[in-house]
């Protein structure tokens, strides 16, 4: 079994936040699936560097505002 | 479960049944020429994984025409690449029996097997990385 990415994010707050943004429009929105979603929420997936910035332009923060390092 | 996923197990046990219903088929006649068993299997493989595929596509039409995003891609990469070490070291190992004795047709029933076998593996793999995320 892998290492879980040392990547944390927002994106459920920031989910939260934004009208309750739903998973599934989340990830149509940036071109992922509701399942890619899913798990970058619960830290089991990293996101590519294109679809970290498509999430945080979509909620109008910087990317460090939605993903930070475990740990800082 | 993803439709990418849902694809994954159903064509894993497609070739799953298709590749027992093979090994029946050569177990029961071992020397006999080798496009007995080929045609049929072949036919039986295509006509399900076509029928297999449409039923998918008629119950989540959007899904099924959606291209797989960055993490599935991921995981069918990574699925693909363990499966050809699969069927790298099962055509070798056929290879070997060959020079060791055994029969053409039985050096070819080997080769297709392992092919059988790695593409069962590529989807289980897939299943696994569908599942753990990569």
């Amino acid at each position: 079994m892998s290492k879980r990415p040392p990547i944390t994010n927002r994106v459920r707050i920031l989910r939260e936040e934004h009208d309750k943004l739903s998973q599934a429009a989340l990830g149509e929105a940036v071109g992922v699936t509701r399942h890619t979603i899913i798990a970058i929420e619960q830290g089991r997936y990293s996101p590519s560097l294109e679809t970290a910035f498509r999430i945080a332009r979509l909620f109008g923060v910087g990317v460090e505002d939605v993903f930070g390092w475990e740990g800082e | 479960m993803s439709f990418k996923e849902k694809s994954a197990w159903v064509m894993g046990l497609i070739m799953l049944a298709t590749g027992l219903w093979y090994a029946q088929l050569v177990a029961a006649a071992p020397q006999a020429p080798v496009i007995g068993p080929l045609v049929p299997y072949v036919l039986a493989v295509i006509v399900l994984s076509i029928v297999a595929q449409v039923i998918l596509a008629i119950l989540s039409p959007k899904e099924a025409d959606a291209p797989a995003d960055e993490r599935e891609r991921a995981a069918i990469d990574r699925a693909g690449n363990w499966s050809g070490m699969v069927l790298g070291f099962g055509v070798i190992t056929a290879v070997i029996m060959y020079i060791g004795g055994w029969s053409a047709t039985l050096l070819v029933h080997a080769v297709i097997g392992s092919l059988i076998v790695s593409t069962i593996a590529e989807y289980a793999l897939q299943i696994y990385f569908f599942r753990r995320a990569i």
